[in-house]
């Protein structure tokens, strides 16, 4: 068995820290990671309290299969009540400390109250300390990392921790590991931050028990059938841009088109040509712990690009443009600099911020500049207006710092929008701004979307196959329901979702959870259920927490405007269509209420 | 005639010798289908794609209906998940 069966729970108002026994019965049930996490909050807080406030907890979860030797293993999920959304958050995570927290002895952590100074928390295996942060705090996170690295001289030390953005927060605010890989979403660095926790520093020897030599020569085995992974570390997720760009999908300044013309100054070719000045933005493919796929793009800022040219700091190779990073610091507001937008996406890591969300809020704010509901006397002289790589690139350092402008930034666009008058034009579900996808050509991801437990998401669902076959939305709410229950599970397990997208099926997650857990998870009929389970309990929360089927709902250029161009040229997403019947599949009831039968059912008391 | 084809993803590996980054010219009778085009890309046949014709998808079932003109742009998209 895989697990430590161990919990260090942290009290920062009390400064205690305790170990305790993982509850079996819970991970029988809710399996580990987002679905035990979620589990343990669900049991543990009112969903209703402010998400910002002492009584909210902060869990980070790693699953059954983090740390051994599955490829994909590093993943952990940070748990929470949003601070960008009021619902749960569970914002997954990959790079190295996963393993870490694992390889120290540890399932979960779960820090609790709130400090009433800053704080740190230092961890090697069993010995645990709350430490003095005040010559970190107001640090940034690539800061933070360099010193306590410096202090404890442990180059295999890794760190979790929210920048300045956490701090102030920044709704959006996320929790930086690895100096660039992000429990991005929802703003659970906001909560860290008001808990007066900088940064978790772990480092540990215990190692993940693997059952047996047998198992080690089986998860291997499995390993090996990944054999689809070669476009995935040559392109990373940022192929995707010239499929929704071609298809018609790319959500392009502020949703207002879904075709961006300047795609082509963003997409893996970008990436991979040498520009004029002989540099070319890639440097190489990066991978998480354990990771046979390396996805992720490490990139270099053309060093005579003005957002670096007396930066020296900003001229290193560092976590580059995702395929979501690119769109929200490119398309959606408008920019096809990939220079400025990689620019935009240190900034993000390194102040601590969801990319995704901070350039939805900036992309809403050009259309509040365009429209004329703000103007350069609101935005401290910054000309906010679609296109200019140069404001963009300014608006993300002050939303990091939280000065000027910037803190309106930093308050989402739903919030932002609000303030000034035109909550419509925020491309948000629950608060959350949109990802790469738009909801009207793609119909299956806009229901995705509106039913996101989590806020607007692409990772909670699963539609892209049925939506790039077709726009007709006959089977739609069949597919995303199905998917939703899968993707819980295979959150949960302690792995990543790309290996499905790389030669791995469900059944290899269900072996591979089989393999180190206890009991019988190797059929699709526990995968399923399990899943269900875990999206029913964040349903619950959310419900408890004050969202109700309003919540379950997209904006209205979404609803009524149609697409400009593309295979969904004349559509707007059918939701009204779509949404009864996926309440219906899921056994809730016309509010979107789980029903008691299907609580009974997945024996949700 | 020469058309313009380009290939995105995991389906550029397929290009012809001498592609340029993701692209390659296809040559064609006049009069040919797109379906006829489509036979001369070397993607494996177990290697699904989406087929654009000037920014529009094009369902499979018009394959053969379809007749590509000298000025066509053809674009391959591969099936590909979130992230
Ligand atoms: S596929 Fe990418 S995100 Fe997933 S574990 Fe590997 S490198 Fe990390």
């Amino acid at each position: 068995m895989a697990w430590q069966q161990n919990i260090l729970r942290v009290n920062l108002s009390k400064g205690s820290c305790d170990f305790e026994p993982l509850n079996m019965d819970w991970a029988n049930a809710y399996l580990g990671s987002r679905g035990l996490g979620s589990k343990y909050l669900y049991e543990e807080m009112d969903p209703a309290v402010d998400a910002l406030s002492t009584e909210n907890k902060i869990i980070f979860a790693t699953g059954p299969l983090t740390g051994t030797m599955a490829s994909t293993s590093g993943r952990y999920t940070v748990v929470t009540k949003g601070a960008l959304t009021g619902a749960i958050a569970c914002s997954n995570s990959g790079g190295k400390f996963g393993g870490e927290l694992k390889n120290a002895g540890y399932d979960m952590l779960i820090i609790e109250g709130k400090s009433d100074k800053p704080v740190y928390l230092h961890i090697e295996d069993d010995k645990v300390e709350i430490c003095d942060a005040g010559d970190i705090w107001g640090k940034t996170v690539w800061e933070t990392e360099d010193i306590l690295a410096a202090k404890y001289g442990d180059p295999l030390m890794r760190f979790a921790g929210i920048g300045q953005a956490g701090e102030t927060r920044c709704r959006y605010a996320c929790v930086v590991n690895d100096k660039h890989r992000a429990a991005g979403r929802s703003g659970v660095g906001a909560v860290m931050g008001s808990k007066n926790l900088k940064t978790i520093a772990v480092r540990g020897t215990v190692g993940t028990p693997a059952a047996s030599k047998e198992v080690y020569h089986k998860i291997n085995e499995i390993n090996a059938r990944m054999n689809d992974r070669e476009g995935m570390a040559r392109d990373g997720t940022l192929a995707m841009m010239d499929v929704t760009n071609g298809f018609g999908s790319l959500p392009t300044r502020n949703n207002r088109s879904v075709r961006f013309e300047g795609a082509n100054k963003l997409n893996p070719e970008a990436m991979h040509t040498p520009n004029p000045d002989g540099h070319t933005n890639i440097v190489t493919n990066g991978a998480c712990f354990g990771c046979t796929i390396g996805c992720g793009r490490i990139c270099k800022i053309d060093p005579n690009h003005w957002s670096v040219k007396d930066r020296p700091e900003y001229q290193g190779a560092s976590g580059g443009l995702e395929y979501e990073t690119a769109y929200a610091l490119g398309a959606a507001c408008g920019v096809d600099d990939i220079d400025a937008a990689t620019f935009a996406g240190f900034i993000c890591n390194e102040y601590g911020m969801d990319p995704i969300s901070l350039g939805g809020s900036i992309a809403a704010a050009m259309e509040l500049f365009d429209i004329g509901a703000i103007d350069e006397s609101t935005t401290g002289g910054i000309k906010l207006e679609f296109g200019n790589a140069e404001a963009l690139c300014q608006i993300s350092e002050l939303a990091g710092k939280g000065e000027g402008f910037g803190a309106d930034i930093a308050m989402g666009s739903k919030r932002l929008c609000e303030k000034y008058g035109h909550p419509d034009l925020s491309m948000t579900v629950k608060g959350q701004e949109f990802a790469a996808y738009d909801g009207r050509s793609m119909q299956g991801m806009g229901l995705a979307y509106a039913t996101s437990n989590r806020g607007a998401c692409h990772l909670r669902a699963d539609p892209y196959e049925h939506d790039f076959d077709t726009t007709e939305i006959a089977g739609k709410a069949q597919v995303v329901a199905e998917s939703q229950r899968l993707v819980a599970f295979m959150d949960s397990s302690g792995l990543c979702l790309f290996p499905a997208g790389c030669g791995w099926g469900t059944e290899d997650y269900c072996e591979l959870v089989d393999l180190v857990c206890e009991g019988d998870w190797n059929t699709e009929a526990r995968m399923v259920e399990t899943g269900e389970r875990i999206w029913n309990l964040e349903k619950l929360f959310n419900l408890k927490a004050g969202l109700g089927k309003k919540d379950d709902t997209l904006p209205k250029r979404i609803l009524e405007e149609p697409a400009d161009v593309g295979t969904g040229k004349g559509l707007v997403c059918r939701l009204d269509e779509m949404l009864p019947e996926y309440y219906a599949i899921n056994g809730w009831d016309a509010e979107g209420v789980p029903t008691r039968d299907t609580l009974n059912r997945l024996g949700i008391d | 005639m020469d058309i313009s084809v380009t290939l995105f993803g995991g389906l550029r590996h397929y290009l012809p010798a001498g592609s340029s980054f993701n692209k390659c010219k296809i040559d064609v009778d006049e009069g040919s289908s797109l379906a006829a085009l489509l036979q001369k890309i070397p993607v494996p046949p177990d290697k699904p794609y989406m087929v654009i014709l000037n920014d529009e998808k094009v369902a499979s079932d018009q394959f053969d209906e379809i007749n590509i003109q000298a000025d066509d742009e053809v674009v391959l998209l591969p099936p590909i998940k979130g992230g």
